[in-house]
């Protein structure tokens, strides 16, 4: 009997010891041996940009592959040339000021101060190194942004400074406006520091991006890592920041350290929030309204609570009939609840939906014209839903029970039952899809809703292997809004049809095929010449013009407005966040774009 | 062969038919991931190839098939002279992927070289060190739940069977409710009382406000972060442990060794213990392979308290097809169960006097 007895201690021992050693282990990084506890007061704590295991903090590696704050276009570690204001359109200074932008260069003056944290100025060297690489090497994050580019030319101000100058490539894309797209998002990274690495590595950039550069690394940002698992990042705070001093009179951030913790659940955002143990958040919290007890704060203090910067969208495969016929896309956008879409699936987290591609409110507005959207466009409206339908020959034939059966064209042929494709567990874009897919059954369509695995949904978009699809073009606000969205989505440049390997990243359902006879050049011609146009008159002649071929022609179906991220904050530990009454900055995490100066305008809420 | 040795045969017959186990799972491990309709390249192209013209697309996506391995190589000369390996192409150009039977071999060489390969996501980062980093919180959040569980259950279960009354009449409901919980109600149920409602405990993460290693902060705070998973895990099992444990002894205690020991006028605890070691055999084989299939994460605990673990590793390389991982975890799980199984055979024939006597007599189980 005590043989029994005393195996089990043994084998409790040896638990409890395993325990320590599993809990002891978890470290890994640029772990502070013996450090204590982050003080709240002095911590900031924000998530949603980090969803997997940390992989790399390297700044050359391709932008998925890195771990937050070098992934995306963040700017706590690394930092790009010149900083986006979307609340106001503006360009904001921070490596660079921009001077000016035309149709032939854009022209950026380096800040001399900016300084890597080695010591080393940030020069020209390291603008044209991350620029440059583009070219050396077809594999580098740059090899597409470069190609907008024929030349960067240098030189040195009399009052002191390198100015820049970036020549539009004339000869190829032509496009100065995604040149500024380029300098907002385009992180500088230290051309001393990598061009070793390159040469040590025989040249090979893929080498090179297989570093993981999360030790000490050289930043030019306020912040650098601190440590990180896969619970958590933290980075901390660099009190020798060179903008500090050129940038913020002398101000420091606010917080010492920002926590980043990884969540895996959706519902530990709002919980954490709510609980005061995340500061800020950027995922989608159905109900918002009943979160402001507990000092969970919006941009907007009511209704539709964010700024809306993207439309989610779902995109028609025009090479398949019935979806070719651009009557039956028009009966579909008629036939959809966009005010449901809003109060159901979104939370009324938008405004009213108005047909077509460009935004009615916010920068975009001035493009805009209601009298076009009343009479080119589709509004929700089953009745003209059915007729449109019907003028065209489509029959819906109903079950004895009333219920939708199936579809027939002119020739009576049966048509066979159309499916939305949606990622599986993206729940604001299944309930989207669920209202519209009611709306379109209520009008006679014969569709369904197919949520696939992820693994499923990406590769079907590029391939065009869909019927339609629920997708968010354009989901970052940029520079070149809305002249991005039409690209997205009526782009023929590169076009290719569906099926075998071919994909297209833009215009995934096919719309406008060159070469057919339906084929319209104009919609081609006007995506490549606003980006050249100087005159404002001629640009919103031009996007009016190209929004109503879109209208006209429905190739896919805008469902709603959504920001471009869900800002929410809480006031517990840190106030001043900024909002409609107090707009210092755009309502996003303090680490994108000109939001970053967030952090310098916290406060400690006791 | 072996005949005057019955035990070590028995051992090796069991061993050979592992093995045998063995290779046909790591078989199944390997192409079933592969047998869907898409596969890794085409899901890390179409989430990075926006906003890239279709030349720099085919670049990279050739350069993806090649690092992943799927694609078939031949030895060549670069410019120099120098051994390079290069794709095969079709006469179209295109690069020939490589078929699934001659990936399995390559698999297979490099298992035996005790390389798992390189994650298709994870930055070239090694197989082996995905499983590193999250084991540790699979084995902290699972281990002690386990162990505590199965002692606690058993214990209450023969207690209930021995003193029947009161005890069982309240004890027996109780634990049959919480056994037949889903671990997800429950730990959803946890959470919202003592995590939302009352506010005792974190309702999510492995610690906080620290970082981890043997410092005051990170210990408490883990401590702190660790009793509702652990309590989430700990009752469902103990409960379900405590039913079987419970049915056993009844079965027991109406065997004549106990009736002879009671007649005998033994202590009570001494009859109890008799009861137990002969009603634990079916428990040990639970608890064996409870620890073995432990190893595989327990999914949902971990997404409901955001932990770390194996089990979260699994889903994600699964979402994505990280081919790799996918085979690395399952590889990892089917040995640790093969071994739990294996000891379980090799543990009852030395602990029940039958089985052992079976073997002994040369007839094998």
């Amino acid at each position: 009997m005590m043989k029994v007895k005393r195996s089990w201690l043994k084998t409790l021992a040896a638990g409890a010891a395993v325990v320590g050693l599993g809990l002891a282990s978890c470290k890994s990084g640029d772990g502070a041996a013996g450090e204590t506890g982050f003080r709240r007061d002095k911590t900031l704590y924000l998530a949603g940009s980090q969803w997997g295991d940390p992989n790399t903090f390297n700044p050359m590696a391709e932008s998925w592959q890195a771990a937050w704050p070098v992934n995306d276009k963040f700017n706590l570690m690394y930092e790009p040339l010149i900083a986006y204001n979307s609340l106001d359109g503006k360009f904001e200074p921070l490596l660079g000021t921009l001077v000016s932008h035309d149709t032939q260069k854009v022209v950026v003056d380096l800040n001399p101060k900016a300084k890597w944290s080695d010591g080393q100025p940030v020069t020209s060297t390291d603008v044209k190194f991350v620029f440059e690489i583009g070219r050396r090497f077809p594999g580098a994050a740059t090899a597409y942004a470069i190609r907008f580019v024929s030349s960067i030319e240098t030189e040195m101000k009399e009052e002191g400074g390198e100015r820049l100058t970036f020549v539009v490539n004339k000869a190829d894309r032509n496009n100065p406006l995604v040149i500024l797209d380029h300098l907002q998002a385009i992180r500088i990274v230290p051309a001393h520091v990598f061009e070793k690495l390159l040469a040590e590595n025989n040249n090979d950039l893929s080498a090179v991006q297989k570093f993981k550069i999360d030790q000490n690394p050289v930043v030019s940002g306020p912040y650098n890592i601190h440590h990180y698992n896969n619970e958590r990042i933290i980075v901390k705070r660099r009190d020798d920041y060179w903008g500090n001093e050129a940038l913020y009179e002398g101000k420091m951030p606010a917080p010492e350290y920002i926590i980043h913790p990884i969540y895996k659940n959706n519902d530990h955002f709002a919980i954490a929030l709510q609980q005061g143990r995340l500061d800020a958040s950027q995922t989608y919290m159905p109900r918002i309204w009943l979160k402001k007890k507990d000092q969970v704060g919006t941009w907007y203090d009511k209704a539709p609570y964010f700024v809306p910067g993207a439309m989610p969208m779902l995109l028609i495969n025009t090479t398949k009939a019935p979806l070719n016929d651009k009557n039956f896309r028009r009966a579909m956008a008629a036939a959809i609840s966009y005010a449901d879409i809003k109060e159901l699936a979104v939370s009324g987290y938008a405004s009213d939906m108005q047909p077509g591609l460009i935004m009615p409110q916010g920068l975009e507005e001035k493009f805009f014209s209601a009298g076009d959207a009343a009479s080119f466009g589709v509004a929700h409206n089953p009745d003209l839903a059915k007729k449109i339908l019907e003028e065209a020959g489509y029959k819906s034939v109903l079950k004895p029970d009333g219920t939708l059966d199936y579809m027939t064209d002119k020739a009576d042929n049966k048509l066979p039952q159309l499916t939305i494709t949606v990622p599986a567990g993206w729940s604001d874009w299944e309930a989207m899809v669920k209202i519209a897919e009611k709306g379109l059954r209520l009008a006679g369509i014969d569709v369904r809703e197919n949520p696939v695995d992820g693994g499923l949904y990406w590769p079907a978009l590029p391939s065009g292997n869909f019927d339609l699809i629920m997708h968010k073009p354009a989901p970052s606000v940029t520079p070149s809004l809305p002249w991005t969205r039409f690209e997205a989505v009526m782009s023929s440049r590169d076009w290719a049809p569906v099926g075998g390997d071919n994909k297209m990243n833009e215009n995934q359902g096919r719309y406008n095929q060159p070469g057919s006879p339906e084929y319209n050049a104009r919609v081609d011609e006007l995506i490549g010449l606003i980006p050249r146009m100087e005159n404002e008159a001629d640009i919103i002649a031009a996007y009016q013009e190209l929004n109503r071929i879109f209208m006209q022609d429905q190739p896919a179906i805008p469902l709603c407005y959504l920001p471009e991220q869900f800002y929410e904050f809480s006031t517990k530990i840190w106030k001043n966040w900024p909002t409609s009454d107090n707009p210092y900055a755009p309502p996003l995490l303090p680490w994108v774009g000109a939001s970053t100066k967030i952090l310098w305008n916290l406060e400690p809420a006791k | 062969m072996l005949k005057q040795y019955p035990t070590a045969r028995f051992i090796l017959m069991r061993a050979g038919w592992y093995f045998v186990t063995f290779l046909v799972a790591v078989t199944i491990n390997f192409y079933l991931p592969r047998l869907g309709p898409n596969n890794p390249v085409d899901i890390i192209m179409a989430q990075a190839g926006s906003g890239t013209s279709r030349e720099d697309m085919r670049i990279k996506e050739e350069m993806y098939l090649m690092e992943f391995g799927l694609v078939k190589m031949k030895a060549s000369r670069d410019a120099g002279g120098r051994a390079v390996k290069e794709m095969v192409r079709d006469a179209e150009g295109k690069p020939v992927r490589a078929s699934n039977f001659e990936q399995f071999i390559t698999y297979l060489g490099m298992c035996l070289k005790g390389d798992l390969g390189t994650s298709f996501y994870k930055q070239s980062k090694k197989v082996t060190d995905v499983i590193k980093e999250a084991v540790p919180w699979t084995i902290a959040l699972q281990l002690p739940t386990i162990l505590f569980g199965w002692i606690v259950g058993n214990l209450l279960g023969a207690l209930a069977a021995y003193r029947r009354g009161v005890f069982d009449k309240v004890f027996f409901p109780v634990a049959l409710g919480l056994s037949s919980f889903p671990f997800f109600v429950f730990g959803m149920l946890l959470v919202a009382f003592f995590a939302l409602t009352l506010g005792w405990f974190p309702p999510m993460g492995g610690y906080d406000n620290a970082i981890p290693g043997f410092n005051w902060p990170f210990l408490s705070s883990a401590a702190h972060h660790y009793v509702l998973p652990f309590f989430s895990i700990f009752l469902i099992l103990a409960g379900g442990q405590a039913i079987g444990m419970r049915s056993m002894g009844i079965y027991e205690l109406g065997t004549d060794y106990i009736k002879y020991a009671k007649w005998l006028g033994l202590r009570e605890t001494t009859v109890l213990l008799y009861l137990f070691r002969n009603a634990m055999l079916p428990q040990i084989t639970g608890l064996a392979l409870s620890l073995g299939t432990m190893i595989g994460g327990a999914l949902i605990t971990e997404m409901i308290f955001s932990y770390p673990g194996l089990g979260m590793a699994m889903l994600d390389a699964v979402t994505k097809n990280d081919y790799p991982v996918i085979q690395g975890v399952t590889l990892i799980i089917t040995v640790s169960v093969l071994i739990a199984n294996f000891t379980v055979d090799i543990l009852i024939a030395f602990l029940d006097p039958r089985v052992k006597a079976g073997v002994q007599m040369g007839k094998g189980l």
